[in-house]
């Protein structure tokens, strides 16, 4: 725990009360942590992510239910792999899920999407990363139960907000999930929390360097890249506390935003 | 003509003129999305844009328009569904920001090649018109001599406040689009009908004075509604009292007999 004051006004005070989480997440890996990833599917042969993923699935149609059969088509889009590219890097050792909903071809992209997360929530996968949303209304129902759904489970669910200013689903459901914009931060500790608005966590965004397909690298900017800069953090805090909830979760990176806010507040009265 | 042929007439005939007008906007329509794409491109400090639009309704993309010095070589150009950053934004809805695009991997990657032009920097937003997302409006690289820098979070923002505007547009020119094929349907361009005797009535529908003078007001309207919110507005006051007094005028010679 560092010697950090000033988050008296923290309703939940500090980590170490509540969770008995000490500093030690920070050099953890996120060994046994399963992370699914909703999305364009990931290049498993990336240098970056060889060995890590271990299922790669992809959405098809039959008749008219939507079933994820094992895929070795990669991603031919780019944006699940630089989302894999920042989990793997902050959290090494995490083990990666690929459902591929984007690029599968023969589905609504909605349909697809909401399968995914289904299928995500059926396996238990303790973090699931949606950097993807919709804005269709239609869907405002279903994902709302999906994510109680995984709520009741004990996955954690961590969405990407909109980049354009329009709601999106899910991830303007403040209750049951974790939802991030990106911010100008680097270091991927230095997240924020906005409690009382409706996207409350923020994390690296802005050109974020990170996998692409093909053994290349990126720099890319969009809510999307802050997303799996949370769900890689959640695999570190998980694997020092495996039995925490989402709930519990949550507070957790309340408390420690609040932290950071506090060393930062801190720092810049040093200088003065 | 019997009444039932003469009412399928009247409303062939209606088809006609609809279908004429939306030729008149189309090109009006590619010309102001175009003009659209310059001003906000320098806006961005970029040096080409472009628009890429629906392909049928699995998820492919193909230009509709670009600026700057690859234009030419993109248009009608497509993209698969769910490939690269156009595809990937098209699909997820989401707009995105790449600092080092080029490489294989890019839709311009082709293009580049022939060209020798080098995709740096892309900043690509979806279009959205009535929440469904119609294609995708994407900036690429910077005016001036590389290395470019990224799009920045701010420009994002501006680029999704035009791409509203990109939407409208679009969404006007694939209505007008669409009656276009319906017309050259009707007119047995692509084998709709084959009879001469159909061809020669709408060739004589067309050539009707009255039909040529509704283009002209239909051409003149599109041109006070380019002018401005007050030109629009005084536009619907002015037709909308003509129509109230040729109601009224119907209904004194209505009451005469």
């Amino acid at each position: 725990m560092s010697s950090v004051t000033g988050y008296e006004s923290n309703p939940f005070g500090s980590v170490t009360t509540y969770f008995q989480i000490d500093d030690s997440w920070r050099s953890r890996t996120g060994r046994g942590i399963s992370v699914a990833i909703i999305d364009s599917g990931i290049d498993v042969d990336h240098p970056e992510l060889a060995g890590k993923v271990k299922e790669s699935v992809i959405a098809r149609a039959d008749s008219k239910r939507v079933v994820f059969e094992p895929t070795d088509t990669g991603d031919s889009a780019g944006h699940g792999t630089a989302c894999a590219g920042i989990i793997s890097r902050i959290a090494s050792d995490a083990e990666l899920y690929s459902i591929k909903v984007l690029g599968a071809g023969g589905l609504g992209d909605g349909q697809s999407f909401l399968a995914g997360l289904e299928y995500a929530i059926k396996k238990r996968y303790r973090i699931i990363n949606l950097s993807l949303g919709t804005t269709k209304p239609q869907f405002f129902s279903p994902l709302h139960d999906l994510l109680d759904r995984a709520y009741q489970a004990g996955c954690i669910v961590v969405a990407a907000a909109n980049n354009l200013p329009q709601p999106s689903f899910p991830s303007v459901f403040s209750s049951s999930l974790i939802s991030v914009s990106k911010s100008v931060e680097t270091d991927p500790f230095h997240f924020g929390f906005k409690y009382g608005e409706i996207i409350e966590l923020t994390a690296p965004g802005v050109n974020v360097r990170t996998a692409w397909p093909g053994g290349a690298y990126k720099s890319l900017t969009g809510n999307s890249f802050a997303c799996p800069h949370i769900v890689a953090v959640i695999a570190l805090i998980l694997e020092t506390n495996p039995a925490l909830t989402p709930f519990q979760v949550k507070s957790a990176l309340y408390a420690l935003a609040a932290e950071n806010e506090a060393e930062a507040r801190h720092a810049e009265e040093g200088s003065r | 003509m019997s009444e039932v042929s003469g009412t399928l007439e009247s409303k062939l005939t209606r088809l006609v003129e609809t279908v004429d007008i939306a030729n008149t906007l189309t090109d009006p329509l590619t010309n102001s999305i175009e003009n659209l794409m310059r001003v906000t491109a320098s806006e961005l400090n970029s040096e080409e844009a472009s628009v890429l639009i629906r392909d049928g309704d699995d998820g492919d993309l193909r230009f509709l328009s670009a600026i700057g010095r690859v234009a030419e070589h993109l248009l009608d150009l497509k993209v698969p569904a769910g490939k690269g950053i156009a595809g990937f934004v098209f699909s997820s809805g989401q707009p995105m920001v790449v600092a080092d695009a080029g490489g294989e991997e890019t839709f311009y990657a082709e293009v580049d090649k022939r060209t020798g032009y080098s995709t740096q920097t892309i900043l690509a937003t979806p279009l959205r018109y009535n929440g469904e997302i119609i294609g995708v409006l994407e900036y690429v690289n910077r005016i001036g001599d590389p290395p470019y820098a990224p799009f920045s979070p701010e420009e994002m923002d501006k680029a999704a406040l035009f791409a509203d505007a990109v939407a409208s547009l679009v969404a006007a020119y694939e209505s007008a689009k669409l009656l276009r094929e319906l017309g050259r349907k009707a007119s047995g361009d692509d084998g709709g009908f084959e009879f001469q005797e159909v061809r020669d009535w709408l060739a004589s529908v067309r050539a009707a004075p009255e039909h040529v003078e509704m283009l002209d007001l239909a051409v003149l309207i599109r041109e006070v509604a380019a002018r401005g919110d007050a030109e629009r507005q005084m536009c619907r006051e002015i037709i909308g009292a003509i129509l109230k007094y040729s109601e009224r005028g119907s209904e004194r010679s209505f009451l005469s007999f």
